[in-house]
């Protein structure tokens, strides 16, 4: 065993951290994360690619830590990593360079997170395919040219590069709580190619299992990072701030709460770690969908204890717009939920362990 | 980074698993198993086992006995232990005593105890807590007063475990009355045969008898005795509950314990589905704490020594324990009595022995978080 991190992946964390400390607030930068070469983490080396897990791990980190808004989890860790295992070099090829935007569009109404309850249809039609149906919460549509819509094909789900200018495709952008973009997508009729396919025909769902399987890990790893921040503040708050002439840090209450929000991090911590690890080493999809369901609500629990407990210890100010903790909460709210929020990953694990989703039959547990 | 085990550790996970699988006394692993109190015996043959096997005292330095295992070996070794459902030794002599005399005590105390210890031939037990000093352990009372070449002792101590079986006790006395109450505290060996030594039992909760007081009346004990000079004895202290500290998580054990756990439900046909979220969350985070676990010992490996972070283990450690302990009971429901019911009150202790949880989060405000 070995925790310490190769001279590569210093580098990586020092550059990211570097920018993710400066002004980045209100600006774009996808140019910036091409030419540093963070576009191409996790990509084949014959595209320039380079690390994995660990080191999307470490610039999400960053990226919680300094409040980065950014689209980098769902346009390079999601479609990144469902690109790549579909093997479309070409697209994935533009999406390193920063010359092409691509968004997936997975989430539907009543699906609650589920990517296999989809109901959109993708009807054969010729060469074609007729593409109908209502995508919710996606992330970061509008600077997308493509959308990767995932599509019923009889009883299997198909994944298809959709154009985001289609005709009969209306995308409603909304801007979410923590300043990131967001929109639903409707496809009445939408026409494409069928070489818009992406992956085998019917593969869809594993696509995009893996896909929100890393993504969800990335996340993991922004948790972390928004929690550490949190955390900090609050410290230092809690040590700046006079009341009955001491510092409010000096009163056990408040003492111990803050013992608890590290202790509560680090776990979170150990989690985001061991979710990077398990996609960097299993191979087993079953295993695989444990490692980061358990992560996950490690995350979403300990992110909500820590950030509820960061505004409470912080007081009126943490309820106040022009201070930062409040933005690192609401983030941090959001995280939570994103690709499956506490329950819906608790379930997954039992799902995992051979507990069925309603009452669980012993037969099962057995 | 490379979080996996490497060849040579699994190589001796194996070896390891496979020395319990064969040397550990059948009727033993059946207590352990079934979580039945142990008796002085059971320790003993288990202890003689791993003595002559030279497993005995991991983390001694080699010239006294000790493996020359790293923090990774010494930490499969003891997953193996709970894996294997071997007792965990007593550790008042190999793992408090024994560092303590090795790092503050002189060649001739060394020569003196450190064998017994190793082999052992004397069992030793713990006096800190007294019935006016337990988290503020400095305020504690006993006394020693110089009596030529002898200290004669007096007070009590208490919540002292396998006081009943011990030839040894070691002590913290007030050696001087002074102004600051950490100052003046000396560390003391005291043989229980000594005229003046009364043990009182104390029952606990569970009905189990694994605690005792321990009174002294003017005991006469040689200065010799004493580890380090006189008024070190603080210093000892916090050396001491830094090294308890360590391994006070448990996971390995957890592990097992929500093994069983899953077990009995099956077994049970227990299928509430909100009983099997609590233990799919409790599972989580015994995962995440194992995992915080594993970090610590990279550190260690990486030459730091267990800081405040240890606490983080005590306190989530022992909170998972009591989790599981309290799941067994509410999944027996109307017949959790005769079976888990002590257990469950007996694993109360976990949160309040070696520096109450609340003393840990003292810990993490003042040391970590550098709080006022």
């Amino acid at each position: 065993m070995d925790f310490t991190l190769s001279p590569e992946q210093l580098l990586i964390k020092d550059s990211v951290a570097r920018f993710a400390a400066g002004d980045h607030a209100g600006r774009e930068h996808w140019t910036t994360f091409a030419e540093l070469g963070w576009l191409a983490i996790g990509a084949p080396d014959d595209l320039g690619g380079f690390g994995g897990p660990l080191e999307t791990l470490l610039l999400m980190e960053q990226f919680g830590r300094g409040l980065v808004v950014s689209p980098y989890v769902s346009q390079v860790v999601l479609a990144g990593t469902i690109l790549r295992a579909a093997e479309r070099i070409d697209l994935l090829g533009r999406v390193v360079e920063g010359e092409e935007r691509i968004a997936v569009a997975y989430e539907e109404p009543h699906a609650r997170y589920d990517p296999a309850r989809a109901a959109t249809t993708a009807v054969r039609d010729g060469d074609d395919y007729v593409l109908s149906g209502t995508k919710v919460r996606v992330l970061d549509p509008t600077t997308a040219a493509t959308l990767i819509v995932s599509a019923r094909t009889g009883d299997e789900i198909t994944l298809f590069a959709v154009p985001s200018d289609a005709p009969n495709l209306v995308r409603e952008r909304y801007a979410a709580e923590d300043g990131h973009d967001a929109g639903n997508v409707r496809l009445s009729g939408v026409r494409v190619a069928g070489s818009t396919v992406i992956g085998p025909l019917g593969d869809g769902l594993a696509l995009l299992e893996l896909g929100l399987d890393h993504a969800t890990a990335a996340l993991c790893a922004e948790g972390l990072g928004l929690m550490s921040t949190m955390l900090e503040a609050t410290v230092e708050y809690t040590k700046q701030r006079q009341q009955f002439g001491v510092p409010i840090g000096s009163f056990q209450a408040l003492q111990h709460r803050m013992a608890e929000m590290f202790v509560e991090l680090e776990l979170a911590r150990s989690m985001a770690y061991l979710a990077a690890t398990t996609l960097g080493e299993e191979r087993d999809p079953v295993a695989r969908r444990r490692g980061i369901s358990a992560a996950k609500v490690q995350v979403a629990k300990s992110g909500r204890f820590v950030g509820q407990n960061a505004i409470q210890l912080h007081g009126g100010i943490g309820m106040s717009e022009e201070y930062k903790v409040g933005h690192y909460f609401k983030r941090m709210t959001i995280v939570e939920r994103l690709l499956g929020d506490a329950d819906y990953h608790l379930a997954r694990y039992l799902a995992s362990r051979g507990v069925a989703a309603n009452a669980a039959a012993p037969a099962a547990v057995a | 980074m490379d979080l996996a085990f490497s060849p040579e550790e699994r190589a001796f996970r194996d070896e390891v698993r496979e020395f319990i699988a064969t040397h550990l006394p059948p009727d033993v692993r059946r207590k352990v198993q079934a979580g039945d109190p142990l008796g002085k015996d059971d320790y003993a043959r288990w202890h003689r086992i791993l003595h002559e096997r030279g497993w005995v005292a991991p983390g001694w330095p080699v010239e006294y006995g000790g493996t020359d295992w790293g923090p990774v070996e010494r930490h499969i070794f003891q997953e193996e232990i709970s894996y294997g459902w071997a007792p965990r030794l007593l550790p008042f002599g190999l793992q408090m005593v024994a560092p303590v005399i090795i790092e503050f005590g002189n060649d001739e105390q060394r020569a003196r105890y450190l064998p017994a210890i190793h082999s052992g031939e004397e069992v030793w037990c713990q006096g800190y807590s007294e019935p006016g000093a337990g988290s503020d352990l400095a305020s504690l009372q006993m006394s020693a007063v110089r009596d030529g070449d002898d200290y004669l002792i007096s007070g009590t101590k208490t919540w002292i475990t396998a006081a009943q079986w011990a030839d040894w006790i070691f002590v913290l006395a007030r050696t001087e009355r002074s102004a600051k109450k950490q100052d003046g505290i000396s560390f003391i060996l005291v043989d229980m045969r000594t005229p003046g030594v009364t043990v009182r039992p104390i029952q606990t909760i569970d009905g189990g008898r694994e605690i005792n007081e321990v009174h002294l009346e003017n005991v006469r004990v040689p200065v010799a005795n004493r580890v380090g000079a006189e008024g070190e004895g603080w210093n000892i202290a916090k050396f001491l509950l830094e090294h308890e500290r360590t391994g006070t998580a448990g996971i390995a054990g957890c592990r097992q314990q929500l093994e069983a756990l899953h077990e009995l439900l099956a077994h049970e046909k227990i299928d509430e589905r909100r009983l099997h979220e609590r233990v799919a969350q409790v599972e989580i985070e015994l995962e995440a704490l194992a995992f915080t676990e594993l970090r610590t010992l990279a550190a260690e490996s990486a030459g730091k020594r267990p800081g405040p972070e240890s606490s983080i283990l005590k306190i989530k450690g022992t909170e998972i324990q009591q989790a599981i302990s309290e799941l067994a009971l509410d999944a027996l429901g109307p017949y959790a009595e005769p079976h888990v019911a002590p257990k469950y009150f007996n694993y109360r202790k976990t949160s309040i022995y070696a520096g109450s949880n609340e003393i840990q989060k003292n810990i993490i405000a003042k040391r970590i978080l550098k709080l006022p």
